[in-house]
C-alpha cells in the first residue's frame, strides 16, 4: 500500500520527506502539507493510502540541498523553492517528479532543461510567484502608527512575504516597519536594523488589531481621491483594470476601497 | 484652498501625461536618507481606465500663459486654477512614498510668468529632495520648452528622466495648434538634454561623478488630433529612438477637451484601437529587431486595424515561412505570430536538449491558433506548411469586431517588474 506522507509545510520539512523516501525506499502515494490555515487543502482520508509523517529534519534538508546544487545548480534549486511557494495542491508531487530523474542520472540534459515536462510546469509556476512577488512590491500599502512605524497588511495568492523583505529594507533602510501576511498569520518586522520573521495570533485578531494600531490617515484619504481623479472618463476600461489588478488584491488597496471613512468600514475577512 | 483640492486639481490636470514608468534607474537609498530605484520600474496601482499608475504625477501649476488648442489648461479655457508650494509638494511626495503607493514624483507644470521661472519652480522641488530629504526614489521632471541650457542641466543632475512632449507629429500642425510653440523650441532641450547625456556617458566618471538622468528621457504624441498618418508617427518615433536615444516614446489617443474648430468635434470618441496598434508597433522596434520601414512603407502607411503588426508583416512576407523552431535564429522565432518574447527564449533554451513538441509550445503560452500557419513541426499536419496570404488572413483576425482592446495590458504594462530573470541554461 501506498503512503499519503504528511509534513510541517516548510520547504526543510518537504525535503526531508524526499530524504526519507529514499533513505527507507518509501512507496509514495501522495505528500501532503499540514497547513493551518489551509482548510480546504486538509487531507481527505484516502482508503487506499497509509497514512504516515515525516518529522522536518535540518540536517537531512541541506543534505538534499546540497545534491540539487551539485547536479543541477543553485539557481534550479532556487527555482524548486519558488515553485514550492505556490502552495498548489500537488507541487511536491511534481518536484519529487522531477527530483526523480534528476537523481537518476539517466539523462544528462536533463538537469538544465526548461522544457522537459517534469520542469515545465514548476518553471511556470516559478514564473507565477516571481510575477507575484514582483507585483507585491508596489501594492504593499503602508499605514502610519502613530508612533512613527509603518505598517501593511498583505494577503498574496503564493507565499512571498520573505522573497520582497530585502527591496523594502533597501528602501527605507532608516525606518520601522511590519509587512503581515494575514493569511497565513506571520510578519516581518523591521526596527532600522533587522529583520525578525514572527508568527503571529489568528487572522481575525491580527487584521482588527493591526487596524486599530494604524488607521487610514489624511494621506490614506488623499491618495485615494488622487487616485479617483487620475483615471480619464472616456477611457474606462473595467476589464482591464481587472487584469491589471485582480479584484484579490483590492481588498489591502486603499484606492480601490469605496469608503475610507475609518476601521469600522473596513471590510472583515 | 486646502492641499487636497490643489492635489486633485492639479493631478487631474496631469493626467493626460500618459507616461508613469518609473523603469531605468537603479540605486540604493543615500545614506540617512530613503528610497531606492528598481531598473525594472514598478507599477503601484492602476486607475479605472487601466492605466497603470507608478509616480505621483501632478502638475506644479496649471495656471497657463499660452493656449494650445489640444490642453486643458490653456489660458482660455475658463477652469480652477492652483499652485503648490514646494513644501507641500515635497510633503506629499515623501508621505505618499513611506506608504509605498508610489515609486516617485513626476514634476510637470504649466507655463507660469516665463518658462525659466516655471524650470526654476521644478528643479527647485527635485533639488530638495535630493539634498535635503536624501531622497533615492524616482524623479522625472518635464522640461519646459525655452527654459534656459543651464537650469535644463541642473534638471538633469537630479531627476532621473526628463521629457519634452512633441505632442503634435508634425511641425506645421503643431505651430497651427498650438501658437507659441514650434518643432525648434521642442527639439532645442530634447537635444541638449541628449547630448549632455552622451557626453556624460562618454566621459570619465568616478564614484563621485553625478549622474546625469540615468533613465533617459522620454517624450509623446497626441494621435488622432491632426491628420498625420501612422508611417509619420513611427518614422518620427524611430528618429526619437536613434537620434535622441529616447527610451520611451508614448502615444495619447486624442479626448477632445476643448471645443475648438481647428479639432476633431467634442463628441469623437479616443482612437483607442489606433493607439493600440500604434503601441504594438513601438513594441515591434523595441523588443523585436523590427525597422519601422519593414512595419509601414509609403504605399501601406497605415496600420491595420484589423491585424496586429506582426501578423501583418508576416503575412506581406510568405517567403520566410513556415520556419522550423528547432534551427532558426532566435530572430526569426520572434517573428513568429503567436510566440512573444518569453517563449522565444524558452524555445531557444530546451531545444539544445530535446525536441520542441506542439504540446510543449502550449504550455509555454504560445498561441497556436496563430502560429501554426507559420511553423514547421512535425505534429502540424502537412496542409498547414504553405503559407497563402490571401487564406490565412480571415483566419487570424480573431475576432470580426474591434474587441481586442483590452490587449493593452501587454503593452501598457512596461514597468511591470520582472524579478532577476532565471539564467536557466540559456
Ligand atoms: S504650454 Fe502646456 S500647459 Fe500650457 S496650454 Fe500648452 S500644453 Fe497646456
Amino acid at each position: 500500500m501506498s503512503l499519503s506522507i504528511s509534513y510541517d509545510s516548510s520547504f526543510d520539512g518537504f525535503l526531508s520527506v524526499v530524504f526519507e523516501t529514499y533513505r527507507q525506499r518509501l512507496d509514495v502515494g501522495d505528500i501532503v502539507p499540514e497547513r493551518p490555515y489551509d482548510s480546504d487543502v486538509t487531507p481527505s482520508v484516502d482508503l487506499f493510502m497509509q497514512p504516515f509523517h515525516v518529522e522536518t529534519n535540518a540536517d537531512s534538508a541541506s543534505r538534499l540541498r546540497r545534491a540539487v546544487v551539485n547536479m543541477a545548480g543553485e539557481d534550479v534549486l532556487n527555482l524548486l523553492e519558488t515553485a514550492f511557494r505556490s502552495e498548489e495542491r500537488g507541487v511536491e508531487m511534481k518536484i519529487l517528479a522531477y527530483l526523480r530523474v534528476l537523481f537518476s542520472k539517466s539523462d544528462p540534459g536533463f538537469a538544465r532543461n526548461p522544457t522537459s515536462s517534469e520542469m515545465l510546469p514548476l518553471f511556470l509556476l516559478a514564473r507565477a510567484v516571481r510575477h507575484e512577488a514582483g507585483g507585491m512590491l508596489g501594492m504593499v500599502r503602508f499605514n502610519k502608527a502613530p508612533d512613527g512605524s509603518y505598517i501593511a497588511e498583505i494577503e498574496p495568492k503564493y507565499d512571498i512575504l520573505e522573497m520582497i523583505v530585502g527591496h523594502f529594507r533597501g528602501r527605507f533602510p532608516n525606518g520601522r516597519w511590519a509587512i503581515v501576511d494575514v493569511k497565513r498569520c506571520y510578519g516581518a518586522f523591521y526596527d532600522g536594523r533587522h529583520t525578525e520573521i514572527l508568527d503571529l495570533p489568528d487572522t481575525d485578531t491580527l487584521s482588527r488589531s493591526i487596524a486599530e494600531k494604524a488607521p487610514p490617515d489624511e494621506f490614506t484619504r488623499m491618495w485615494k481621491s488622487y487616485y479617483d481623479t487620475m483615471a480619464i472618463k472616456e477611457r474606462l476600461n473595467p476589464r482591464l483594470l481587472r487584469r491589471c489588478l485582480p479584484v484579490r488584491y483590492w481588498k489591502h488597496l486603499h484606492e480601490r476601497q469605496q469608503n475610507l471613512a475609518g476601521p469600522a468600514s473596513r471590510p472583515t475577512a | 484652498m486646502n492641499l487636497q483640492e490643489k492635489l486633485n486639481i492639479l493631478g487631474d490636470a496631469a493626467k493626460y501625461d500618459v507616461s508613469c514608468s518609473s523603469s531605468g534607474s537603479s540605486r540604493g537609498a543615500p545614506k540617512g536618507g530613503l528610497g531606492s530605484g528598481c531598473s525594472a520600474g514598478i507599477c503601484h496601482t492602476w486607475s479605472a481606465d487601466g492605466r497603470c499608475i507608478s509616480l505621483l504625477k501632478v502638475l506644479f501649476s496649471n495656471a497657463c500663459k499660452y493656449d494650445c488648442a489640444y490642453c486643458i489648461n490653456r489660458r482660455s479655457n475658463d477652469i480652477p486654477r492652483a499652485t503648490f508650494t514646494p513644501r507641500e509638494l515635497i510633503d506629499l511626495t515623501l508621505e505618499f512614498y513611506r506608504r509605498n503607493y508610489i515609486e516617485g514624483l513626476f514634476l510637470s507644470s504649466a507655463v507660469v510668468g516665463s518658462p525659466d521661472a516655471t524650470m526654476e519652480k521644478l528643479v527647485y522641488v527635485a533639488k530638495e529632495l535630493r539634498t535635503v530629504h536624501r531622497f533615492g526614489g524616482y524623479i522625472h521632471l518635464k522640461a519646459i520648452p525655452g527654459a534656459s541650457p543651464r537650469l535644463l542641466y541642473e534638471a538633469g543632475l537630479y531627476a532621473d528622466r526628463s521629457s519634452v512632449n512633441v505632442e503634435i507629429p508634425s511641425d506645421r500642425q503643431l505651430q497651427y495648434l498650438a501658437p507659441e510653440k514650434n518643432y525648434e523650441s521642442i527639439f532645442r532641450p530634447m537635444n541638449f538634454l541628449a547630448e549632455r547625456k552622451l557626453e556624460y556617458s562618454a566621459g570619465k566618471r568616478s564614484r563621485y561623478t553625478p549622474k546625469f538622468l540615468p533613465a533617459g528621457q522620454s517624450t509623446q504624441m497626441i494621435v488622432g488630433a491632426s491628420g498625420e498618418s501612422d508611417l509619420q508617427i513611427l518614422r518620427l518615433s524611430a528618429g526619437f529612438y536613434h537620434q535622441q536615444r529616447m527610451k520611451r516614446v508614448y502615444f495619447s489617443g486624442y479626448i477632445p477637451v476643448n471645443a475648438d474648430k481647428r479639432l476633431p468635434a467634442l463628441t469623437t470618441k479616443p482612437p483607442l484601437l489606433r493607439e493600440h496598434r500604434l503601441y504594438q508597433a513601438d513594441w515591434l522596434m523595441r523588443f523585436y529587431h523590427f525597422g519601422h520601414e519593414e512595419i509601414l512603407d509609403e504605399s501601406n502607411p497605415n496600420l491595420d486595424p484589423d491585424l496586429d503588426p506582426k501578423a501583418m508583416w508576416a503575412l506581406r512576407h510568405p517567403e520566410f515561412f513556415p520556419i522550423d523552431l528547432q534551427t532558426a535564429d532566435y530572430e526569426m522565432i520572434l517573428r513568429v505570430p503567436g510566440i512573444g518574447v518569453k517563449s522565444a527564449q524558452l524555445i531557444v533554451s530546451g531545444r539544445r536538449f530535446c525536441k520542441i513538441r506542439l504540446e510543449q509550445l502550449k504550455k509555454m503560452g504560445v498561441v497556436l491558433k496563430r502560429a501554426k500557419y507559420f511553423i514547421f513541426n512535425p505534429d502540424v499536419p502537412a496542409n498547414l506548411r504553405r503559407l497563402y496570404p490571401e487564406m490565412l488572413r480571415p483566419l487570424l483576425i480573431a475576432r470580426p469586431k474591434p474587441a481586442q482592446l483590452d490587449f493593452f495590458s501587454q503593452l501598457q504594462a512596461p514597468s511591470l517588474p520582472a524579478p532577476a530573470q532565471l539564467s536557466i541554461a540559456v
